[in-house]
């Protein structure tokens, strides 16, 4: 270990609560690593996309913790991600292991694309703009149909490991995406870049003066969110199984960032699950409800926001209660 | 860790150059129709500590802005020694170790107090993309090296203890005063403190005041726009004082506090 390694400042102590929730987290990895051997059939599909929705959702909340900005288009960059998956192995005949980092690749560069024109504008005008690309996507797609598919889409059906159950495989690999996600995206946050995207987000001014220029940290965030954006299109088409222009509408993007609302702009696993959660097995578990399915799920989206939102503080007054008696 | 650790970083031998200075020639501002800044001429010396006064308005914070790259000026030049330093951004000024403190407190809420002064030494660390997002040893290397500069900052303005609280615990001197770590993390070269004593009490204006004396160094320009006079005048060498735009008065602390104009303008006669 280097001198610096070991110095005591670079070793101040972990907060107990810090430390409980990495625990916590531990065991609930370990769990989702253990249910497919408890449950079967449509669940573990379910959970699947499940967690390629969480890796979405967590490419949403990057954006807002770190840009301070909303997007209402990142269906868009799922997409590249999706239909690079697809198209790769469609013409290609190669699986998700090199058309993973390719599909990685084509969201980071589409979102600096994206972010450099749009790097002045911010706030309800900059999710405006998302919301063109998620407008336009679905009719790019149809109208680039012989490599897209077209309406009908594309199949994935290429395993990443051979030899193993493709419903197994269905279910890991979305859920190392989400765990190598939230691991990268917490190593982030104690990153230099990370804290200078911070700053810049609360104090552009200050951020300049000690030498991080605003546009670099707007199109860096956008090119780190829609590579997320894109990494779960990726896992969304080989969980999934297809990918089709009804996969990426306004409605998929709009989502996205339910999801990340109702994980109240979460980006560790948990948070990002509760998200994923809610854009998938919801909706599933209201299925029975019928033509009333679209206001249970407003008043579940309703709930738990407003839960969210009180919970901590009512656990907070508890504990302050707790301390005075 | 000693303050020479945070002292500038280019100690300039004994008779050989001089540390630069710090100059701004005929530096105009003007917001439409207002002028703020009328073609000052002004040299703030490395070794000493200049205060910048005058009365709200006189455009204190608008040459700081000037000075940093905040504001671009409409007339004159700035030059730090003899390389210009027109047309550079606010971050390629604190790349050359120009950095400033606010006048409002700039803090990041969501970083720990000893992770805002890291971003005060962030400009010196280049460590890549793939250190951010992977635990690779450069990226430990430059997180603990950072935080080692970041509590020696911290240590030397007594504010260890609170390195990892989070901004909003702290009382609003206190976070005032871990700003100016932060300002001074980084060996500037030139250092330009805006109201460094505002909302800091009685305790914490005199810690400040030997802090600041301490960090005085041959080849640090510090420049310190401050209301305290008290302050002003214990630590100054020079002091330059501002009225709607122009300079009034420029000399030394005694100097400036006979000065009939300053008495009248800023400090106000014994008839007041």
């Amino acid at each position: 270990m280097s001198d610096a390694l070991a110095s005591p400042a670079a070793a101040l102590p972990v907060p107990p609560g810090r430390v409980l929730a990495r625990g916590a987290t531990v065991l609930l990895v370990m769990g989702l690593a253990a249910l497919p051997f408890a449950v079967q059939g449509s669940w573990i599909y379910a959970l699947g996309i499940t967690f390629a929705n969480a890796v979405a959702v967590l490419s949403v909340s990057v954006l807002v913790r770190y840009g301070g900005e909303v997007s209402i288009g990142h269906g868009f960059f799922a997409a590249v991600g999706a239909y690079t998956v697809a198209i790769m192995e469609q013409r290609l005949g190669v699986s998700l292991l090199v058309s993973l980092p390719v599909g990685v690749a084509l969201g980071v560069v589409s979102g600096i694309a994206f972010a450099w024109p749009s790097r002045n504008i911010s706030g309800i005008y900059l999710a405006v703009s998302t919301m063109a690309l998620a407008l336009a996507l679905p009719e790019l797609i149809n109208n680039a149909a012989s490599f897209t598919g077209g309406y009908q889409g594309l199949y994935v059906a290429e395993p990443l490991v051979p030899g193993l159950s493709m419903s197994l495989q269905r279910y890991y690999v979305p859920l190392a995406a989400l765990v190598l996600v939230a691991l990268a995206l917490g190593q982030f946050r104690r990153s230099r870049q990370g804290m200078a995207m911070l700053l810049v987000r609360t104090h552009p001014a200050a951020a300049d003066a000690f030498g991080t220029p605003r546009v670099w940290a707007r199109v860096a965030v956008m090119g780190i969110s829609c590579g997320v954006a894109a990494l779960a299109g990726c896992v969304l088409a080989f969980a999934s199984s297809t990918v089709s222009p009804s996969g990426f509408t306004l409605w998929t993007s709009i989502f996205f960032l339910v999801g990340s609302v109702v994980s109240v702009y979460g980006l560790s696993l948990p948070r990002a699950l509760v998200g994923g959660a809610f854009l998938t097995l919801v909706p599933q578990l209201l299925s029975a409800s019928g033509a009333w399915i679209p206001v249970m799920y407003g008043v579940a989206l309703l709930a738990v926001i407003l839960a969210g939102h009180f919970l901590p503080r009512l656990s907070a007054r508890i504990r302050r209660q707790g301390g005075t008696a | 860790m000693s303050l020479a650790s945070i002292a500038p970083a280019s100690v300039t031998p004994a008779g050989t150059n001089p540390a630069p200075a710090l100059t701004g020639q005929g530096v105009a501002l003007a917001f439409g129709g207002i002028k703020v800044l009328q073609g000052l001429d002004v040299t703030f010396r490395a070794g000493e500590i200049t205060g910048l006064i005058g009365p709200n308005g006189a455009g204190k914070t608008s040459l700081f802005n000037c000075l940093t790259g905040a504001y671009r000026p409409t007339g004159g030049t700035i030059h730090y020694g003899t390389a210009p330093l027109d047309g550079l951004s606010p971050a390629e000024r604190a790349r050359k170790g120009i950095v400033r403190s606010f006048q409002t407190v700039a803090l990041c809420p969501d970083l720990t107090v000893a992770e805002n002064v890291m971003m005060g030494l962030a400009r010196d660390y280049r460590a890549g993309w793939a250190s951010a997002f992977l635990p690779l040893a450069r990226g430990r290397r430059e997180r603990a090296a950072m935080m080692d500069g970041a509590m020696a900052a911290l240590t030397t303005l007594g504010l260890e203890r609170t390195a990892s609280a989070y901004p909003g615990a702290l009382p609003p001197g206190t976070q005032r005063l871990v700003e100016i770590a932060r300002a001074i993390a980084g060996k500037p070269s030139v250092l330009l403190l805006d109201e460094p004593a505002a909302g800091l009490n009685t305790a914490e204006t005199r810690e400040l005041t030997r802090a600041l004396r301490r960090l005085a160094a041959p080849d640090l320009v510090m420049v310190v726009v401050e209301h305290d006079m008290d302050l002003v005048m214990s630590i100054c060498d020079r002091i330059t004082v501002l009225n709607f735009g122009t300079i009034v008065a420029s000399g030394a602390p005694d100097a400036i506090r006979r000065d009939p104009d300053v008495q009248r303008i800023y400090l106000g006669t014994e008839d007041d």
